[in-house]
């Protein structure tokens, strides 16, 4: 078997001391399709954010296979995290995904224009290259998003709450393109809401509930009683733990 | 028509110094156009602001040591604005006081010194006259180096283009891909200063930074892009520089307020009527298109 | 036993000689010609503080503790008044002092100027130097009546200075009278010569109002460019306390000639060329008729 594509040791992130995750360990597999639950607070964008290397472990650490880390993950993030009312065409809002292959200096050639024009009618935007991002509705800015991450052609493919949000239409067609990623051997990681939707797509899902609670086949972590210990997990976190042993050492 | 002539004109083929002005205007313009829609854009409108007081200790401390010469000023000038944007960004990343608090707490510092070397140092002579200049007394070596200051700012805003607008636009998505972000903020910063050095010599301080960002927010009126809007800053600057400029001449009234002036009325001209969310276009929305 | 003697003797006229130090008349003066007017005429029995330094704009002025200290100790206090030292009443007042006020320019024969359209009496009454004879009778009139031990001291140094001032005033009026009428016009950056261009019959322009406050207009620039091409005048003076480079623009615009610097409020420092009242007139004088002998 092929080494993994992301292993995660001990991986613990804090926020001012305040742990959001606690010794996570598990690998995602090459070419597997993950997806990541659990309650609200349970450090599901945080795992991804360390993955992408946006924040740094507070102990243990990520290990990627491939050399270079940056060129090879695409992610997205929460929405909420982006301004849509910025000033920018989704011709450019797209052609970032290639930003490494235009450079710093560089206009977008027409080789670049027609893969952008092939993103987007890929994700459904034929013809709305010369489009405001401002004028777009949640859906169609989720579109141009998913096209910004066909440009990045990435291998590894990190998507946060990708359909939070976002009418069915457009969830059944960006699913899709999930499901095409997942034929063409990439490996995703989704974070989730919608269990039914995991059960459905998912064959691999890791519950979270700041710490690791089930990670392997859906059918065997989604159990009622994972569920339920995820629940109860969630009611009782003490804020004001004390100094964790295991983080001592 | 001739009157018309004879108003706009006649004072630019008459005298140099109206030439100088339009040219020294232009420049700025060019030069602080983008800058300031990048500045509204980063939601640092008052940076610049900040900026351009952060500047009067060095200019002052320049004087001090060259006497009344536009390069120590202006040496001066921009290392002082560079030290504040420096120990600003810096505080701001690796503290929990954000870019704006962290900015007026260094420029009021700055500020502050520069008040004190310019009433207890050398001479008492009326220093502030000096440090803020007026758009008529631009020289050519003043213009020479404003817009010395133009090119290089345009040249590397080009440059620098696609990640900067990145980095405003989704900073993580720019720092998940490899992109450093920071270091086009410094880069940034630096032009945001050398602009409002080439500002105050030509206008003073508080025109420089009216020049800044009144064209830029009224560009927010107009275009939806970035660089569609810098072109309409470098446009309004530009014209609100002429038609200062003309009433200065035609009325008596001071150049650089009446320039400046003249950016806020295409300002409020932009929020009453601007084609994107001006008020009256939300009042009577022009017809939709077809889909 | 002899060396005893000498320290006792050395020490009883030490001691003789401090209380003559202390009674020394303690005098503030609001700018530097003023003050320096005080001291040709005290000598060396007043000791005299000029509020605004050398250089500095009397107009406009930043006051300093110090100053107010200096005001609170002093025995008298020279303004040369007309509405010159505007910053000045509430820092005396402040200042809780009770030294004399005296008014320097009792007596002149005042003019009017225009400023903002209205008009005010012109403050810069020293650039007489007939008017500064008026100053030091003043000046010796206060010291006698403030310090009459020095009376006699006061009046010697009073009726000497006066003498050297209107010898000045003779020698300006024949160095003027050298150059041809229609060539005594002058452009300067500031408006503090009104009472020397009445005294000794030079006309003065200038770009920029009366006090050193405004920003210039563009209207204004022009109108001045347009006289000077018309008149003819090729003598433009910076003045030391307002921004040359406006003045340095009008001079290239028209081919004039930028005479040297101007001392109109304020002397300049001990080894500049104007460290005197007198000096500061004489200089100025060779200045301007240098500059319009060019004309």
């Amino acid at each position: 078997m092929a080494a993994p594509a992301i292993m995660l040791e001990n991986l613990t992130v804090a926020y001012d001391r305040h742990p959001a995750l606690r010794h996570i360990c598990g690998c995602f597999e090459p070419g597997s399709l993950t997806a990541i639950v659990g309650p609200n607070g349970a450090g599901k964008s945080t795992l991804l954010k360390a993955v992408v290397g946006l924040l740094d472990p507070a102990e243990g650490c990520v290990r990627c296979a491939s050399a270079d880390r940056r060129r090879d993950l695409a992610y997205l993030p929460q929405q909420a995290e982006i301004d849509r009312s910025f000033p920018i065409s989704v011709m450019d809002t797209v052609a970032a995904g290639a930003w490494r292959d235009i450079g710093v200096l560089g206009g977008i050639a027409s080789g670049m224009r027609r893969r952008i024009v092939d993103a987007l009618s890929a994700v459904g935007l034929d013809g709305f290259e010369r489009r405001s991002v401002g004028s777009l509705s949640a859906g169609q800015f989720q579109r141009v998003l998913f096209a910004r991450m066909l440009l990045q052609s990435a291998p590894i493919i990190l998507l946060d709450e990708p359909f939070t949000a976002i009418d069915a239409r457009t969830t059944a067609d960006l699913l899709a393109l999930v499901q095409r990623w997942h034929g063409e051997a990439r490996t995703v990681v989704a974070v989730l809401h919608d269990i039914e939707q995991v059960r459905q797509y998912f064959p691999q899902t890791l519950l979270l509930a700041r710490k690791l609670i089930a990670w392997g086949l859906t059918g065997e972590v989604l159990t009622s009683a994972n569920l339920r210990v995820m629940r109860r997990m969630s009611e009782s976190w003490d804020e004001d733990a004390e100094l964790c042993a295991r983080a001592a050492v | 028509m001739a009157s018309l002539h004879l108003t706009i004109v006649a004072p630019f083929q008459d005298y140099g110094f109206m030439r100088r002005a339009l040219v020294a205007c232009f420049a700025l313009s060019i030069g602080s156009g983008p800058i300031g829609v990048l500045l509204l854009l980063r939601r640092m409108s008052l940076v610049g602001d900040a900026l351009s007081h952060a500047v009067l200790p060095g200019a002052a401390v320049g004087f001090l040591v060259a006497g009344l010469s536009l390069w120590g000023m202006t040496t001066g000038g921009f290392v002082a604005g560079l030290i504040v944007a420096m120990l600003a960004g810096a505080v701001s990343r690796n503290t929990a006081l954000r870019e704006d608090a962290s900015f007026a707490g260094f420029y009021l510092a700055s500020l502050a010194l520069g008040v004190l070397l310019v009433s207890t140092h050398g001479s008492n002579i009326d220093l502030l006259h000096i440090l803020f200049g007026t758009i008529l007394a631009v020289d050519n070596t003043a213009l020479y180096l404003v817009g010395g200051i133009a090119s290089v700012s345009t040249l590397v805003l080009l440059a620098i283009y696609r990640p900067l607008v990145l980095e405003c636009f989704d900073p993580g998505f720019l720092r998940a891909v490899g992109g450093r972000g920071s270091i086009y903020h410094l880069i940034f910063l630096v032009l945001v200063v050398l602009n409002l050095v080439a500002g105050f010599q030509a206008l003073g301080t508080l025109m420089a930074v009216g020049l800044m960002m009144l064209p830029a927010a009224a560009s927010r009126f107009w275009a939806n892009e970035v660089w569609t809007m810098a072109l309409v800053a470098i446009a309004v600057g530009f014209l609100s520089g002429f038609l200062g400029l003309v009433a200065s001449y035609r009325f008596g009234l001071p150049s650089g307020p009446a320039i400046v002036l003249a950016a806020s009325l295409f300002y409020v001209a932009s929020i009453l009527v601007g084609r994107r969310n001006g008020l009256l276009r939300q009042h009577w929305p022009a017809r939709h298109l077809a889909a | 036993m002899n060396r005893l003697v000498g320290v006792l003797v050395a020490l009883s006229w030490l001691a003789a000689a401090a209380p003559a130090f202390a009674s020394d008349l303690k005098v503030v003066a609001s700018f530097t010609v003023l003050a320096d007017m005080v001291k040709q005429v005290g000598g060396n029995s007043v000791d005299v503080r000029s509020l605004v330094g050398p250089n500095g704009d009397p107009h406009a002025y930043e006051p300093t503790p110090q100053d107010a200290a200096a005001l609170s100790r002093a025995d008298l206090i020279f303004v040369s008044g007309l509405g010159l030292e505007g910053w000045m009443d509430r820092l005396i007042s402040a200042s809780g002092t009770k030294g004399t006020i005296v008014v320097a320019t009792q007596g002149i024969r005042t003019r009017d100027m225009e400023e903002d359209g209205k008009l005010i009496t012109d403050p810069h009454a020293w650039n007489s130097a007939a008017n500064g004879v008026i100053f030091a009778q003043n000046i010796t009139a206060a010291l006698v009546k403030a310090d009459p031990r020095h009376a006699a001291n006061y009046e010697a140094n009073g009726a000497k200075y006066e003498d050297e001032l209107r010898g000045l005033d003779a020698w300006a009026r024949a160095e003027v009278a050298q150059v041809s009428a229609a060539k005594r016009k002058i452009i300067t950056s500031h408006d503090a010569f009104g009472y020397l261009g009445a005294a000794y019959g030079i006309e003065f322009h200038a770009p920029v109002g009366f006090s050193t406050d405004f920003e210039p207009s563009a209207a204004g620039v022009a109108g001045l460019i347009d006289q000077i091409r018309r008149e003819k005048i090729k003598a433009v003076f910076l003045e030391n306390s307002n921004d040359p480079r406006l003045i340095e623009q009008i001079a290239a615009a028209t081919g004039a000639k930028l005479g040297g610097t101007l001392y109109a409020e304020a002397l300049s420092e001990p080894d500049g060329p104007a460290s005197t009242y007198a000096k500061m007139f004489r200089y100025n004088i060779e200045t301007l008729v240098a500059g319009m002998r060019a004309n």
